[in-house]
């Protein structure tokens, strides 16, 4: 097994600084049906809150069925794992989210210090893997990536 | 960099540049600087200055680039010599400055700033500028060697750059240039003598979207001055082409063979870029959204309730017992005997920590810092999260160094892995006791020719000796440990190839409790969930064909009526979800008992 370079390091957070920035952007946008299933292929297996949904198809028909949500980045995490050339990109993000209207969306009976509408702590971990079968890349390009695994939960 | 420069590389890079607008300022900086007689009009306050644009004529391409290079930022240097100049004692650093020195140092006594005399306005005077800079077909902004502009130096103004100069400048011009239509796309500040990273911050303030910016031949020196415009901080986010070249920053690297160092720098600085300084960047990408679907007609999200209700660990594709039986070795041996974790990682493993400090709102809500059950939670501090384990944090998102520290803190090798985490506090976590307070997600997932496993733990430890609760999530990629190898020998079935930690402020395991989640308050809750179907609801549904089926459901579930009453309310909403329960909600004072299930 080759060794990590201090490269393939600097590569694979550029990928996740990337990746975090787009993948929660079109999330929270009005777009996200359409686009946030471009991440995946038919073989990924994602898990939403315990709930297991298959392939790009699955995440559309859970993304159409989701509140408006608006994500808050608070840290992130990637290596590249070892083994493969290129490698595939572990990534872990930690965040808030804030789904529908968020605590201005209650109705005015609502107790103080109610819990609803405020946002969650979520968690959420990608596994990215290179597709083999990807059209050739532009000049530079190491090689396509795409979702293969992605967990997702509230923890707080 | 140009004389090693592959024919290839320059190529691409020529026509990504030519694409991109950029290619052309060289003929068009030839056309100014070839203007017979274009120096010779100049203000006398002018003429004692160093010339930029004299060292910018002979413009051969080809191997006596690099050298043409060096001798144009010697002859850009128009500023007296600059404090940031001096905290760089290097051989280099020095030469540099005897160099400027000898070219402004004389003179220096005698310079006077240029004050504006004129009775027109600065500001139109700028505008009529701009205008004239700004090739509206190409989307390109070409604001090179503003110094040498003939109306500006009809005015008596100051561009940026230029000694005397203020922020100010910088952002009038780019204010206005934010007004240009169409939006600009490409600038160019080349040739500007450019030392702070202020007069950048003005760019990215008033274009925030270009995509393509020339900085060449300036003079920028720290990558602080870069910090101004980076992604990092939320500028320039779209920046795919960038060029530096002729300036300290990128030339001193180059000189020292640091030229990869330079590169992953700016890389870690302007994730998006693909070609820097002409040569394309080594990325990875990603199927991003494409234009065409993103105008496609989009469905504003509209839902209300969440897809699926909270549900336990999701545990597939591999033997339960095996996930659980790991964790609670790997736990335990985490708590008790840290060091000998060395037999559960793969030899070139990877593991790193990262501290998210922010304050959960839930949990601040919930008054877990002042709480007596945890009479410790104010003792807590962040210090040896960020700070410790031999490296510290990796929080890519708040990093503010550079490239050195994102390498450092990531462990490569199963020993540097354990030393790092022996350095960590210590920890309990109470996994045999509290089951309910952990929950892991795991599943098989293909990895080129190998089958690993993926697996992300969530839980609390209590972390010693201050004892109060913290939170974490823990990502691990792991393999079947072969037979024969060290995990194998001790009794690892499988053993880790990468493993992330993250440390939070403590929230509640109730996050996890399986059941339905409400997403605003006073929300009705799901009537039961869609895993529990009652036997008679189940058996009424399978009466009706899809794609009903699926709403009239829905419909159970959200208002709690009976299948005849969802049916119902569907058909005198001709089958519209959102319209079904509006009416619902409008009527549901009115219905009958019977109409419930």
């Amino acid at each position: 097994m080759s060794a990590l370079t201090s490269s393939d390091i600097e590569i694979a957070a550029r990928a996740a600084d990337q990746f975090t920035r787009l993948y929660y952007t079109v999330y929270d946008s009005d777009t996200r049906s359409d686009d946030i299933p471009n991440f995946y292929r038919s073989t990924s297996t994602v898990t939403w809150n315990g709930t297991g949904y298959q392939g790009s198809e699955g995440v559309k028909s859970m993304m159409e069925r989701m509140p408006p949500t608006k994500h808050e980045v608070q840290s992130y995490d990637c290596h590249p794992i070892p083994g493969n050339q290129p490698p595939s990109l572990l990534i872990t993000v930690s965040g808030t989210v804030t789904h529908g209207k968020g605590p201005i969306g209650n109705p005015a009976s609502t107790p103080r210090g109610s819990l609803d509408g405020q946002p969650r702590v979520f968690s959420q971990t990608f596994m990215l893997v290179p597709d083999p079968t990807a059209p050739p890349a532009k000049p530079g390009e190491v090689a396509k990536y795409y979702v293969g695994a992605d967990a997702m939960r509230f923890v707080g | 960099m140009s004389s090693t420069q592959t024919t290839g590389a320059r190529a691409i890079a020529t026509s990504a540049l030519r694409g991109a607008g950029l290619i052309d300022h060289d003929e068009r900086m030839r056309d100014v600087s070839d203007k017979p007689g274009g120096r010779k009009g100049s203000s006398k306050h002018r003429a004692h200055r160093p010339r930029p644009i004299d060292a910018y004529k002979d413009h051969t391409p080809g191997p006596s680039r690099s050298s043409m290079l060096s001798a144009r930022i010697i002859g850009a240097t128009g500023e007296p010599l600059s404090i940031r100049g001096a905290a760089r004692p290097t051989a280099v650093g020095r030469m540099r400055r005897n160099a400027i020195s000898s070219v402004t140092g004389s003179t220096k006594s005698t310079l006077e700033p240029r004050t504006p005399t004129v009775a027109r306005k600065a500001v139109d005077v700028w505008r009529e500028f701009v205008k004239s800079r700004y090739n509206a077909d190409a989307q390109f902004l070409n604001l090179e060697r503003m110094l040498d502009d003939n109306i500006i130096r009809k005015s008596n103004l100051l561009p940026p750059g230029a000694p005397g100069s203020s922020v100010k400048e910088a952002s009038v011009i780019f204010k206005l240039a934010s007004q240009l239509k169409p939006e600009v796309k490409t600038v160019s500040l080349a040739h500007n003598n450019i030392s702070h990273g202020q007069l950048l911050s003005s760019l990215s303030h008033y274009l925030p979207q270009i995509a393509n910016l020339s900085l060449e031949n300036n003079n920028l020196q720290m990558w602080r001055d870069l910090d101004y415009i980076s992604t990092r901080n939320r500028r320039l986010e779209h920046l795919q082409e960038l060029i530096l070249t002729g300036n300290p920053i990128r030339e001193l690297e180059y000189k020292n063979g640091r030229g990869d160092k330079y590169r992953g720098e700016i890389g870690r600085r302007f994730p998006s870029l693909t070609v820097l300084d002409r040569e394309p960047m080594t990325v990875i990408a990603f199927d991003k959204p494409q234009a065409s679907s993103s105008t496609a007609a989009a469905k504003l999200p509209t839902a209300t309730t969440f897809p699926s209700d909270m549900q336990g660990s999701f545990i597939t594709g591999v033997e339960p017992s095996l996930v659980s039986n790991f964790l609670a070795r790997f736990l335990s041996t985490w708590d008790n005997q840290r060091a000998s974790l060395l037999d559960a990682y793969h030899p070139s493993a990877t593991f790193s920590f990262s501290a998210n400090t922010a304050i959960p709102t839930r949990a601040r809500l919930q008054g877990f810092q002042h709480s007596k059950e945890m009479p410790n939670q104010k003792k807590l501090e962040w210090g040896p999260w960020l700070s410790g384990g031999e490296g510290g944090s990796r929080n890519l998102s708040r990093m503010a160094g550079g490239l050195e520290k994102m390498v450092k803190s990531l462990h490569v090798g199963s020993d540097a892995a354990v030393r790092a985490m022996v350095a960590l506090p210590r920890s309990k976590h109470d996994v045999s006791g509290s089951p309910e307070k952990f929950c892991v997600d795991a599943w098989p997932v293909g990895e080129g020719a190998r089958m690993c496993l993926f697996m992300c733990v969530h839980g609390q430890f209590t972390e010693e000796p201050i004892g109060g609760e913290r939170s974490f999530d823990r990502s691990f990629v792991l393999a079947p440990a072969p037979e024969g190898s060290r995990a194998k020998l001790n009794g690892w079935d499988i053993m880790i190839m990468s493993d992330q930690l993250v440390v939070r402020s403590y929230s509640s395991p109730e996050a996890w409790k399986p059941g339905p989640m409400r997403v605003q308050h006073g929300d009705p809750l799901p009537a039961f969930s869609s895993q529990q179907i009652p036997p008679q609801v189940q058996q009424e549904l399978s009466q009706i064909p899809e794609p009903q089926r699926t709403l009239v459901l829905q419909i159970c579930q959200r208002t709690g009526l009976n299948v005849k009453f969802a049916v119902d309310c569907l058909q005198g909403n001709g089958w519209d979800f959102d319209r079904a329960v509006k009416n619902f909600e409008e009527v549901k004072g009115n219905l009958a008992r019977d109409a419930f299930l």
